[in-house]
């Protein structure tokens, strides 16, 4: 079940030039919490910006402290208002929101594609894989370039292979995550025993559902949207979907996701 | 004005056949069918709420990009995608059983017909309090200029859904897209509506100046937030004066003084919309902040609020002001 509580920061930290960390307390989002899910955040008091942000949960920090961590970028104005919340600030925060990830069956490899600022969601879900025995993942992370890339100390940390593209070659093979990932899924035999977990931007999203349709893997996404409630009730962030002869079904992004099957919906 | 000598406030109110223990309702179109609100409030605790328009049959809406955000406004063009009136009467309502306040059904059509049969099949539901009628839909009968914009398709449409539901209070929202909207309140009237609820949203779009495109993929939407509130104040405040229904006043509402200046400005009841996205606590904190506001100034009975508005000359403003 959701709560909508007003969330202490407890730590801010700038990463970089445009990425945050930032720590909130409250026990009743954490502790429900689940890897895939996101909260509905306040960026500032007022009435502009009027509606708060969706972001995902990067990571329930252990033990009984009752924090979670959101990792974002600042791209226009409600982040750059939540860049200077201080710490000590209390954020109205509407969570934890959407189903997770559906985790993979016991024996799958879980490969995790990011792009960009996608890379958020990630952390929960290698420490969920890693509690529920599950195989251990490997990540394919590409961005702009170099300074883009984010949080890659925690999957250090966590043993988790990074393999690396960035658009301008700073880091990492030159180009898209496809270039990765194609060459994971070349071998039929092999992409059957794996899932692709993915979050980025729409146009990486249609290339790896296109690269998972044609090896045959399963292939779960992150979706993003205008979200103005987050609780299913606007009818505002839905996603096109396969329909019928009367044409496409929609489908809301908040409730019936963020994470669908690639096969559900039609990007 | 009566003083209270403490105790608690008579929040209740009385919109001609139409009783509600407080004046706050919960919008169409932000409330959802009321369930999704049960982790975050108690239905009871409101005055009542408004279901998301309900149409003859299921509807699925525009295609997205559907919403976009404004300053302290957002626009939006749904579509008016909802579950149908079949469902809503079998799965959304039954669920709504002892609830503790007033639901109030949302109904449109894109004929006159349809609203004539959604309206049909809705009288006599039980633990329904009343219908509204949301006049802004466009009329696929006349090129797809919205029922509310023309006065005789108003008073037909409101007469024939009167008769086609006799028996539950008929609230008509009217469109604030038209030149002088006391004209289809006057024409809600004389088509038998018992109360009027205004304004739904303002027609606007938004440009993305890089593709140069528009946002929305319907083009046009509807602007509503704080952004409207001088709006819709100003023709709240003028249909009271002008038709003489009980009035729901909306249109930004966001606390409890808001809610109080629409009350003063004409408003019987008011309706919460936008506000239920970014607070979705924010219409029972409501309810609590004016008990709170009227026991701070001694009012015992919040209805007694409803037209105090003074006018500096002892009349009402000119429609135009400049
Ligand atoms: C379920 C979900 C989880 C998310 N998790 C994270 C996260 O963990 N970290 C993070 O940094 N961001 C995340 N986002 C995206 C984040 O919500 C947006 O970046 C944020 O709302 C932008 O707000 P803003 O006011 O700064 O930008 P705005 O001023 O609203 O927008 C700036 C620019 O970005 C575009 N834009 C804004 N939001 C989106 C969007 N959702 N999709 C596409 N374009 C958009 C706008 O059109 C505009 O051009 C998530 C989004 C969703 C739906
Ligand atoms: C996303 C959204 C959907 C809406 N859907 C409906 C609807 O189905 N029927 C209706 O009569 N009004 C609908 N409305 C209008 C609201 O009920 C209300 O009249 C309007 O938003 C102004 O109030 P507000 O500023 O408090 O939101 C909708 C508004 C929004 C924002
Ligand atoms: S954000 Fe409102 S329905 Fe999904």
């Amino acid at each position: 079940m959701p709560f909508d509580t007003p969330a202490a920061v407890v730590r801010h930290e700038s990463l970089n030039r445009d990425h945050f960390l930032l720590t909130l307390e409250s026990p009743s989002i954490a502790r429900a919490a689940r890897a895939g899910q996101f909260v509905m955040l306040q960026t500032r008091d007022g009435t502009d910006p009027l509606l708060r942000r969706p972001m995902s949960i990067f990571r329930v920090l252990p033990g009984r402290s009752g924090r979670f961590q959101i990792l974002y970028k600042v791209v226009g104005r409600g982040t750059r208002y939540l860049a200077g919340q201080p710490v000590g600030a209390r954020l109205a925060t509407l969570g934890p929101l959407g189903n997770g990830f559906r985790l993979p069956p016991a024996g799958t490899r879980p490969v995790l594609v990011s792009g960009g600022i996608g890379i958020a969601i990630f952390p929960f879900l290698v420490e969920t894989l890693a509690k529920t025995r599950r195989r251990a993942p490997v990540l394919v992370y590409g961005a702009r370039t170099k300074g883009d890339l984010a949080a890659l100390g925690f999957f250090r940390a966590q043993r988790v292979p990074v393999r690396l593209a960035t658009e301008d070659g700073s880091v990492g093979v030159r180009g898209f995550v496809t270039r990765l990932l194609e060459p994971l899924l070349a071998a039929p035999e092999e992409a059957a025993q794996l899932e692709l977990f993915v979050c980025g931007p729409t146009p990486m999203l249609q290339a790896v559902a296109a690269l998972a349709a044609r090896a045959g893997a399963p292939c779960q996404l992150a979706l993003e949207s205008q979200m103005p409630c987050g609780i299913g009730v606007c009818l505002g962030c839905v996603v096109r979907c396969p329909g019928d002869d009367q044409g496409p079904m929609f489908r809301r992004v908040c409730t019936e996701g963020p994470v669908f099957r690639a096969t559900e919906v039609l990007l | 004005m009566k003083r209270s000598r403490g105790g608690a406030t008579d929040l209740s109110v009385q919109l001609g056949p139409l009783r509600l223990k407080n004046p706050i309702v919960a919008a169409s179109g932000t409330f959802g069918y009321g369930t999704e609100f049960l982790p975050y409030l108690k239905l009871a605790d409101l005055g009542g709420f408004v279901t998301k328009g309900l149409s003859l049959l299921p509807r699925r809406g525009n295609a997205p990009p559907r919403t976009c955000e404004t300053p302290s406004g957002m626009l939006n063009a749904i579509g008016l995608a909802n579950v149908g009136v079949e469902a809503f009467l079998d799965e959304k309502l039954p669920a709504l059983r002892g609830c503790g306040t007033a639901v109030i059904a949302n109904v449109f059509g894109e004929t006159r017909e349809e609203y004539v049969a959604v309206a049909r099949r809705l009288n006599g539901a039980p633990d329904l309090h009343a219908i509204e009628l949301n006049l802004s839909c466009p009329n696929t009968e006349k090129g797809g200029i919205a029922f509310g914009v023309s006065p005789p398709v108003i008073r037909e449409v409101v007469a024939a859904v009167r008769r086609a539901a006799p028996g539950l209070p008929l609230i008509v929202k009217l469109t604030p897209n038209i030149t002088d909207i006391a004209v289809a309140g006057r024409a809600a009237r004389d088509g038998g509506a018992d109360m009027l609820s205004l304004v739904n949203t303002f027609l606007g779009m938004a440009v993305d100046l890089r593709a140069r495109r528009p946002v929305l993929d319907n083009v046009v939407g509807g602007l509503s937030g704080p952004a409207i509130k001088p709006l819709a104040l100003y023709m709240v405040q003028r249909v009271y004066r002008e038709v003489g229904l009980p009035i729901m006043g909306m249109g930004g509402i966001s606390g409890a003084e808001d809610a109080l200046e629409f009350m003063v400005a004409g408003s019987a009841a008011v309706q919460v919309g936008t506000a239920n996205f970014f607070d979705p606590t924010a219409s029972v904190r409501m309810v609590r902040d004016i008990d709170a506001w009227c026991r701070r100034e001694g009012i015992r009975a919040v209805r007694e609020l409803t037209g105090t508005l003074q006018f500096p000359h002892g009349a009402p403003p000119a429609p135009c002001a400049g």
